[in-house]
This record gives structure tokens, C-alpha cells and sequence, in this order.
């Protein structure tokens, strides 16, 4: 399977620009709008707070998220990149001593951004710096969708943005679209993937639209002022998504992701291989030496805990999770993946056999057509996707 | 001391008519309780003492009162206020010699009122009417007055007018009890013969009778016996309940009072038996109770098979308390191991359903309440069936009898036709139609338990709006054209959701059943069909349709600690219900079949 070559390595680093230009109604990450602040001084105290992992040595994948990263003034955003990247060489040059070895480019170095905010020369200056991946945040190609979201960029955006991108040298780019969004139907949803799939990138998240606690669009629902989408539209959009991206040679890989073979998102399948990741900024989550932190989900207290020390940090909650919550959230995250678990792997990494630990959802979902073991690998089938949180609820603890 | 100068008697009334207050106001005046320990409703604080479980319930306080130079000893016997406990009223009943019959002069006379005289006079005691509230605007004594003497042939002119709440009338109310009420036998010198009407467990001293001494005497350190279980044991402790334990060294003929005796568990002793002195002992013992008959059953599961013996304790915990509760072990082949559980009726399961879940901290499942049935089998033997799924099949069986009640309600002549309608829905058959005043009237009725012991009662509120008032007593068993309704979830039957009822109404009943399954039934990852059975047949269908979606769209780095946190609550929630096949049923849905609105 494809994901077997790529989540075997070393660590991710992930950076969470909490800024936007103005916040989405549906969006539950933390962001604020960058006007009521000073991005210079966050993009040194995200910096100062990498000076802490100085034991790390590269990083295989990157990711900047957030937010927007694409709001930054290109000389921070610039800033950053480089500082990560020189960081990261100058940890290599000190720990190889006489030896001039150039420290080992990131694999996949991922920026997130706005189609609204980008063109071809800062898209040129980024691909210049190293980041080698784009993902673009699309979400729909129906301006009345674009509009119910709260987005600020429009169709015409999607494409010139890719367009830029293309002609600035990247050869990764993914789109995300958002389902489900009130007011959409079959049709406007077809019209959504294929669109995307007309521009010629090569990755496609497919997001059902969430309704995250504490959001206006959850309220909205609450008050009966929106309608979501019904249930059976919802699945039906999620199948099209299905069928209608492996018609055009996207591989599903994981419940809402899809890739052109060998542009699987790297930096994710690391997520779902649960294996250690750094996050830094503002509420980014960081898995590492076996402890899961989330930083504090505010930009001023933020800097107030990194600035006065180098290398400081500011974790908000912390937890050990003991070796039979790392199996169970080793299975919820594999089992995300449409390859699944892999079994002798899962031994390897988390002492268990997976097949003992789950014997008794294991069987009764295999009965159920829910659940399917092929080549050690232990997998949802295409049946139990839409519903895959009622099955993977029971894998969540035993 | 001369029997001649003891009064025993209990007050009875409807919920609410003002037993306690005019309890508390009797143990005021005879200076039973102090100014400083006065407060109001002192016997009620004592009920929710026992409620939660605190040992000492004050369910006989005696007194001292002076009347015409002379001091007499009263011996007031507490007695529940509920239709389910009756046979504890007549207990206490059976200890006194006479009654304080209470009627509230704004509602009237009332179907509990009506059910306690019954049962004072049947166990001979005297009655006196007591027409309480008198101070409340809305009261009206005279029609109170006469209703009293219309149903219970009480002369109007004798029943005493009085307010417990501020004391009028109640010296004088005392004073009757002197002269109107008879004193016990005087049987000292006959062998000892104490009636236990009542008794508790203690964590520390063990089991604590309730004694009301008929013929000679009980002493500390005498050698006693228990004539219905055959033991003896050796006196420990003997006292009066003043209200507080008061140890005496002597309890004769015509008293009330406790007797401890190293008796450890509550099962060892029967209420109703008769407690004799080992050496000389009585001919015969007293006239005992009949034992409470337990009417309701249901089925106790746990949530969890591991915490079977977690509930087996729970259960043994509670008995010591409740000896008309009882429970037995019992295995469903769709839910596994637990107990049949017997209760005196609905409120009785309430209590015990309650207590249970306050005092242990263990998931379970109930099934809906149903009555006991009698069944005559092709070799005439006469057996008692607890549960729908206990009955063998009809070819096996001569007679399928149900239990009837004498039903009475008594309600304003304005709500008679929805009533009526009400009853007859439900098999009833009208015996008798009273007028108590222009206004209302009494209507008496044989009935189905069955078909009044689960919602009847709250229908009736609804109907009168509130006015109604209704109590019943078990009759007599009695063949009916029964049957069996089955109930099958993904095809598997379910024993658990069996029903027995009345064929007429079978299969509207097993639609009405579906129905509600289908709405308490969460959806499931796949269509689940809900049939039912009677007789065999399929009547009738519905389909839990499966949910379409359930994921989370989104799961990156950050969000896992919160993301497994919601499906641990997923997983959490499957929890709380039973497992049968692979469909997960909650407990509403075994309550639910029992609801039959529209």
C-alpha cells in the first residue's frame, strides 16, 4: 500500500499562524485577525520557541498552518521559513563538527494558503526558500457557498492562485473543498470536485463542513437560523467524492484525502502513523519524547511565556499517554488510513497484537462487513467510512 | 400498671390530609418532645432517616396524658400513607385498639381514607372521625361531615372538628381518645404473647422489634420465642420510642414498645409472628398478617456482566432493610444473568429503584414492570408465573388467570365520563356507584392489576385534572383470555420485551410496542427490523433505519487528545445499554413498551 513508504522516518515539524483577515464563520482553529496585532513579534517568539528542541536535529516534513500563513507580511513569512531552515543547518553543522555535511532538505515542506493571498512572486519567493508543497484552501467553487462560509476570496481566485503556483515551480499542490455546506446540493458539490480536479493538482482533501463547538455557524444551527445539510445528502456527496476521485486517478488514503500516487501529504501520514511531531505557536500540538502538549491557545500570553526566556515554552495541557492509550490511539489514527493497521508494525511499535487487544470489535465488525484483514493489514472498508467514528469509538479504549 | 389506663391507637388518613402535623401536634401537647426539639412533622423527618437508610424510625411514640386526674400511657403507631403499603397499615392497625380516621375539610373524604377504614374495622379497631384544616378557607366541614357518615357511617355530630397546624380542637380530640377509645384486654397473667408489627436493622445492635405486648409480659433477659420461626434467643434490650429509645426492664400486657434479642438479620425475624416466653409459652399465637403479597416484578441487569456480583450485594444490602422486597437470580437469554426482583407495587419499585441507584454506583438495566400470573396446568397443578417469559406454551397449560383488585375512585361528578371511558378501556368492571354529596362520588370497580399498575394512576390525575384519588387491594386470581406478545430486534426474540396481555388488545398493543422501540432504539450502523410475535405469528413490523453518517472529518496532529477524548463518550454511551445481538438497546426502551398514549 501506498502510505507504507512514507510513515516509517523521522519527525514533522508543525508552525500554527493563528492570524487571519478576518475569522470564518465555520472555522474552529484558533486564529485572530492579524490587524489587532504585531507579526513581527510572534513570528521571534515562534522562533525562540524551536530553540528549545535543539536536540532535533532535521525535520522530514513541514507544515505551516493555521489561520493563514498566506496573511503574513511576506518579509515574516520569509523570515520564518528561513530562520527554520537555517536553524535546522546550523544544528547540523555544530553536531558534524569538521564535517561540511549540508543538512538533509525536508522531504515535504508544506505551506497552507488563502487563494485570495498569493501571487506568483511571493509564490516564486517561498519555492525559492524550499517549501515544496501548497495547500491551497479552496473549499468551493460556488460563489454562494464561498460567501455562506465567510470566505473572502472567489472562484476566479482558485485558479489564478493555482495558476501562480504552477508557473512558480510547484509540482505538489493540493486543494481542500469543504461538503455538506448549507444551501449546497449534489450538483454544486459535483461541480465543486471536478473543478478541482480541472486544474491539474495533484492532492484533494474533501472535507465534510463540521460544525465545531463555539463557532457563529454552530449558533446559527442552534437557533435554527441554518439548516445543515441532511443526512443522506451528506453521505451521498461524500461517496461522489469517492467515486468521482478515483475516476479521475485520485487514491483515497485517508478518510477525507486523496493524492495522485506518490503525492500523499507526508506531513499528515505522520500524524496517522502516530509517530512524534513538533507544533509550535499558538495552540499548536506537539507529540514528543512520548508527552502530547498544546500550547495556549492565545497570542498574547503566548509571547508573554516565550519572550523573557530563549527557548521557552508554553504549554497549556500536557499528557503522558500510558502504552495502552498510545495502542489505542495508534488504532484509531491507522485505522483512519485506508491501509489501515498495519499489524506487525502496530506489534513493533506498541507492544500490543492489535487482533487481542480488539478481539471483540474486530470480530463483531468483521461480521458486520465493517471491518475487513487482508495481508496482515487490518482495514475499514468503503462501507464503514461514512460511519467510522461509531466503529472506531470502540477502539478508543479497551 | 392497669391496662385500664393505656390507649393504642393510629391515625389514618389520605396522603396530605395532616397525619404527621397532627402527629407532632399530640406529641407536643403530652410534652413527648420538647420546645426545643419541636419541629414541625417530626415523624416525617423519621421517614427520611429511614429512607436513607439511618436505622431508628419512630413508628410507635408513647406518651403521658393527664385527663380527669388521671395519667394516661398513649401508644401512638405510625402508619404509610400509601396504596402499596397497605398491609404495613393494618400491621400497625392490628396493634391498637383504635383509630384517628383524618380527613382534610377541603378535599373530603378520599379513596385512602376510604381503603384505611376499611381496613381499621377489619381488624376491629374503633374509629374516630377527625376532620382536620378547619382554619383553610376552602374548608367545608359539614359536607366533610357528612360524606364521613355517608361512606363510612361515622355520625357527623361525632367527629371531631380540629386544625393540627394550630392546635384547635386536638386537647379535646386527646381527651376522646381517653374516654371513646376501649383499653387493651388486661391478660397479665396470662403466658406471654407479643405481636411483632414491625422491625428494623441496625448496623450495631442488630434486628429491633416492634412489640405490641397482648398477654403477660416481656422481660430483660428472659428467655423468648419466636412461635412462627421456632427460635429463641435471650432479651437484650427493652424500651419505648419516647420518641427518643427509652430502655425499660419490663413490657406488659397492653404496651408498645422494641425488644432487641441478638437477632441478626431482618429475614430471621417475620413481621406478624408471635413472640412468647420459651418456658411458659402461649397455646397458640396471635393472629398474624397475611404476608404482603408482592404484585409487581421486574428484572435487574447489569449494565456490565462484571458488576453481576456488585448487584447481588446491593440487593442483599437492601433487604435488610425492606423485607417485602425480594430478589432472585435469573438468566435472559438476550440480556444474561441477573435478578427477578418482586415489589409490593409500582411506588414500592420506585423506592427500591431509587435507593439502588443512590447507594451504589452500578449501570443497570430494568425491564418493564409486569404482575404476577397464575397458570393451571394440564395436571391441575396451580403455579405462580413472575415473568412473560416464564410462561410455557399455551398448549402445555389449562388456564392462564390474571390478579383483579377492588378498584375505587373517588372524583368530582364532573370528570365521571372520562373516567368511565378510562376504565373500561382497560377492563374494568363497574360494581358499584356512590354519591358521597352532590358533587362526588365514589365509583368501585373490579380490575386487571395489570391494567391499572402501571399508568392508570397518572391518567386519572389527568382526566379529574388533579381531583381523582384512587386505591386498590388485590382480590383474587382469575382466567382471562390472555396472551403473549413477543417482541423480536434484528430477528432475535427478546424475552426481556415480552408482554402478557389481554388478547382483545394484542395486537394494537404490539404496534403501539414497536412504535415506541423504534423511537427509544438509537439507529445503528444498520437497519435493524422490529417484529411482533403473538402467538407465534408476525403482526406486525417496523425498521430502525441505519445512520448514514458518522465521521470525523477532520484529525490532525493538535486535535487528538480531544478527538479520542469524544469518542471515549461514543464508546461510553454504547455502555449504558445492553447488548443483544449486535443491537444496542437502552434502558428507556424497556420502560417504554409499557407507555400506551397516542
Amino acid at each position: 500500500m501506498d502510505c507504507e513508504k512514507f510513515d516509517c522516518v523521522a519527525d514533522s515539524l508543525y508552525v500554527h499562524i493563528p492570524f487571519c483577515d478576518a475569522k470564518c464563520r465555520y472555522c474552529g482553529f484558533y486564529s485572530e485577525p492579524i490587524k489587532n496585532h504585531n507579526p513581527q513579534r510572534l513570528i521571534s517568539a515562534i522562533i525562540a520557541e524551536l530553540g528549545q528542541y535543539d536536540s532535533v536535529k532535521s525535520f522530514r516534513t513541514i507544515y505551516i498552518g493555521g489561520g493563514s500563513p498566506s496573511c503574513l507580511p511576506t518579509e515574516q513569512l520569509l523570515r520564518l521559513i528561513s530562520e527554520i531552515t537555517s536553524w535546522h543547518g546550523l544544528q547540523a553543522r555544530e553536531s558534524t563538527a569538521t564535517m561540511a555535511v549540508l543538512p538533509p532538505k525536508p522531504e515535504e515542506f508544506t505551506i497552507e494558503v488563502n487563494p485570495g493571498q498569493v501571487n506568483k512572486d511571493v509564490l516564486s519567493r517561498l519555492h525559492d526558500c524550499g517549501v515544496n508543497r501548497l495547500s491551497i484552501g479552496a473549499q468551493s467553487f460556488n460563489p454562494a457557498e464561498l460567501t455562506f462560509l465567510g470566505r473572502r476570496h472567489s472562484v476566479a481566485d482558485i485558479s489564478r492562485a493555482v495558476g501562480a503556483a504552477k508557473e512558480a515551480g510547484f509540482e505538489n499542490i493540493g486543494v481542500d473543498l469543504i461538503f455538506a455546506i448549507p444551501g449546497s446540493t449534489l450538483e454544486s458539490w459535483k461541480h465543486s470536485l471536478h473543478s478541482a480536479i480541472d486544474l491539474g493538482v495533484q492532492h484533494i482533501s474533501a472535507y465534510c463542513l463540521t460544525y465545531e463547538e463555539d463557532t457563529p455557524l454552530q449558533k446559527a444551527v442552534a437557533t435554527g437560523e441554518v439548516e445543515p445539510v441532511d443526512e443522506e445528502t451528506d453521505r451521498a456527496m461524500y461517496e461522489t467524492a469517492i467515486d468521482e476521485l478515483e475516476r479521475a486517478g485520485f487514491k483515497q488514503y485517508e478518510i477525507s484525502n486523496f493524492a495522485r500516487p506518490g503525492f500523499e501529504c507526508k506531513h499528515n501520514l505522520n500524524y496517522w502513523a502516530n509517530r512524534s511531531y513538533i507544533g509550535v505557536g499558538p495552540a499548536a500540538g506537539s507529540y514528543w519524547n512520548g508527552k502530547r502538549t498544546l500550547n495556549i491557545a492565545n497570542i498574547a500570553k503566548y509571547i508573554e511565556m516565550i519572550e523573557p526566556r530563549r527557548a521557552g515554552n508554553a504549554t497549556a495541557e500536557s499528557e503522558i499517554p500510558n502504552h495502552l492509550q498510545i495502542a489505542c490511539e495508534t488504532a484509531v489514527l491507522n485505522l483512519r488510513r485506508r491501509c489501515g493497521i498495519k499489524l506487525e508494525e502496530f506489534k513493533n511499535r506498541t507492544g500490543f497484537d492489535a487482533m487481542k487487544l480488539f478481539t471483540e470489535p474486530i470480530g463483531r465488525y468483521r461480521e458486520l462487513g465493517l471491518i475487513e484483514m487482508t495481508d496482515g493489514r487490518l482495514f475499514l472498508t468503503r462501507t464503514a467510512l461514512p460511519i467510522a467514528d461509531s466503529v472506531l469509538c470502540d477502539f478508543s479504549t479497551v | 400498671m392497669s391496662t385500664e389506663l393505656i390507649r393504642n391507637f393510629s391515625i389514618i388518613a389520605h396522603i396530605d390530609h395532616g397525619k404527621s402535623t397532627l402527629a407532632d401536634r399530640i406529641m407536643e401537647i403530652t410534652g413527648a418532645v420538647s420546645d426545643r426539639e419541636k419541629k414541625d412533622q417530626l415523624l416525617d423527618d423519621m421517614d427520611i432517616e429511614r429512607e436513607r437508610g439511618i436505622t431508628i424510625k419512630a413508628s410507635a411514640v408513647t406518651m403521658n396524658y393527664e385527663h380527669a386526674g388521671k395519667s394516661y400511657m398513649l401508644n401512638l403507631i405510625d402508619t404509610p400513607g400509601h396504596v402499596d403499603f397497605h398491609y404495613e397499615v393494618s400491621r400497625a392497625l392490628s396493634a391498637c385498639e383504635g383509630a384517628l380516621l383524618v380527613v382534610d375539610a377541603s378535599q373530603g373524604v378520599q379513596a385512602q381514607t376510604v381503603a384505611n377504614a376499611y381496613l381499621a374495622t377489619s381488624v376491629g379497631a374503633e374509629l374516630i372521625g377527625v376532620i382536620n384544616k378547619v382554619d383553610l378557607p376552602s374548608a367545608q366541614p359539614e359536607i366533610t361531615a357528612e360524606e364521613i357518615e355517608h361512606v363510612l357511617g361515622i355520625k357527623k355530630q361525632d367527629c371531631f372538628r380540629i386544625s393540627a397546624k394550630t392546635g384547635v380542637g386536638v386537647r379535646e380530640l386527646l381527651d376522646a381518645v381517653v374516654t371513646l377509645l376501649p383499653p387493651p384486654p388486661d391478660k397479665g397473667n396470662e403466658p406471654t404473647a407479643a405481636l411483632v408489627f414491625d422491625s428494623i436493622c441496625d448496623d450495631y445492635r442488630g434486628v429491633i422489634c416492634y412489640v405490641r405486648v397482648f398477654a403477660g409480659a416481656l422481660t430483660l433477659k428472659q428467655k423468648i420465642r419466636f412461635m412462627g420461626a421456632g427460635r429463641t434467643h435471650l432479651v437484650t434490650e427493652l424500651g419505648k420510642f419516647t420518641p427518643k429509645m427509652s430502655p425499660v426492664d419490663r413490657l406488659s400486657a397492653g404496651e408498645v414498645g422494641y425488644v432487641i434479642a441478638n437477632v441478626r438479620q431482618l429475614s430471621d425475624v417475620t413481621v406478624g409472628d408471635t413472640i412468647t416466653d420459651d418456658s411458659s409459652p402461649a397455646e397458640k399465637p396471635l393472629p398474624g398478617y397475611v404476608p404482603p403479597m408482592q404484585m409487581v416484578f421486574s428484572d435487574f441487569y447489569p449494565g456490565n456482566n462484571t458488576d453481576y456480583p456488585n448487584l447481588r450485594s446491593a440487593f442483599e444490602k437492601l433487604t435488610l432493610n425492606d423485607a417485602s422486597f425480594s430478589f432472585v437470580p435469573q438468566n435472559s437469554p438476550a440480556l444474561g444473568f441477573g435478578f427477578r426482583c418482586g415489589f409490593l407495587g409500582l411506588l414500592h419499585m420506585e423506592i427500591v429503584q431509587e435507593r439502588l441507584e443512590r447507594e451504589n454506583d452500578i449501570d443497570v438495566v430494568q425491564t418493564a414492570p409486569t404482575v404476577s400470573y397464575e397458570i393451571v396446568t394440564n395436571d391441575d397443578q396451580v403455579k405462580r408465573i413472575d415473568s412473560p417469559s416464564d410462561l410455557p406454551d399455551i398448549s402445555h397449560i389449562k388456564e392462564l388467570r390474571e390478579p383483579f383488585v377492588r378498584l375505587e375512585i373517588i372524583t368530582g361528578t364532573d370528570a365521571i365520563g372520562g373516567i368511565m371511558k378510562l376504565a373500561e378501556s382497560r377492563r374494568c368492571k363497574l360494581i358499584k356507584t356512590d354519591y358521597l354529596s352532590q358533587k362526588r362520588v365514589m365509583l368501585e370497580y373490579r380490575a386487571p392489576l395489570a391494567e391499572i399498575v402501571y399508568d392508570f394512576y397518572d391518567l386519572l390525575k389527568g382526566i379529574s385534572h388533579g381531583y381523582a384519588t384512587m386505591d386498590y387491594e388485590f382480590t383474587d386470581f382469575e382466567a382471562s383470555d390472555l396472551v403473549k406478545i413477543n417482541i423480536l430486534v434484528n430477528r432475535i426474540p427478546v424475552d426481556a420485551l415480552s408482554l402478557i396481555v389481554h388478547r382483545s388488545t394484542a395486537e394494537s398493543r404490539g404496534r403501539k410496542m414497536l412504535v415506541r422501540l423504534r423511537k427509544a432504539i438509537p439507529r445503528h450502523q444498520f437497519e435493524i427490523p422490529l417484529q411482533v410475535a403473538i402467538g407465534g405469528k408476525i403482526v406486525a413490523r417496523e425498521t430502525i433505519k441505519p445512520f448514514r453518517k458518522d465521521v470525523t472529518a477532520k484529525l490532525y496532529g493538535g486535535d487528538v487528545t480531544r478527538k479520542m477524548k469524544v469518542l471515549k463518550r461514543q464508546k461510553e454511551g454504547k455502555k449504558r445499554m445492553k447488548n443483544i445481538g449486535s443491537v444496542q438497546i437502552p434502558q428507556e426502551a424497556f420502560m417504554s413498551i409499557l407507555d400506551t398514549s397516542d
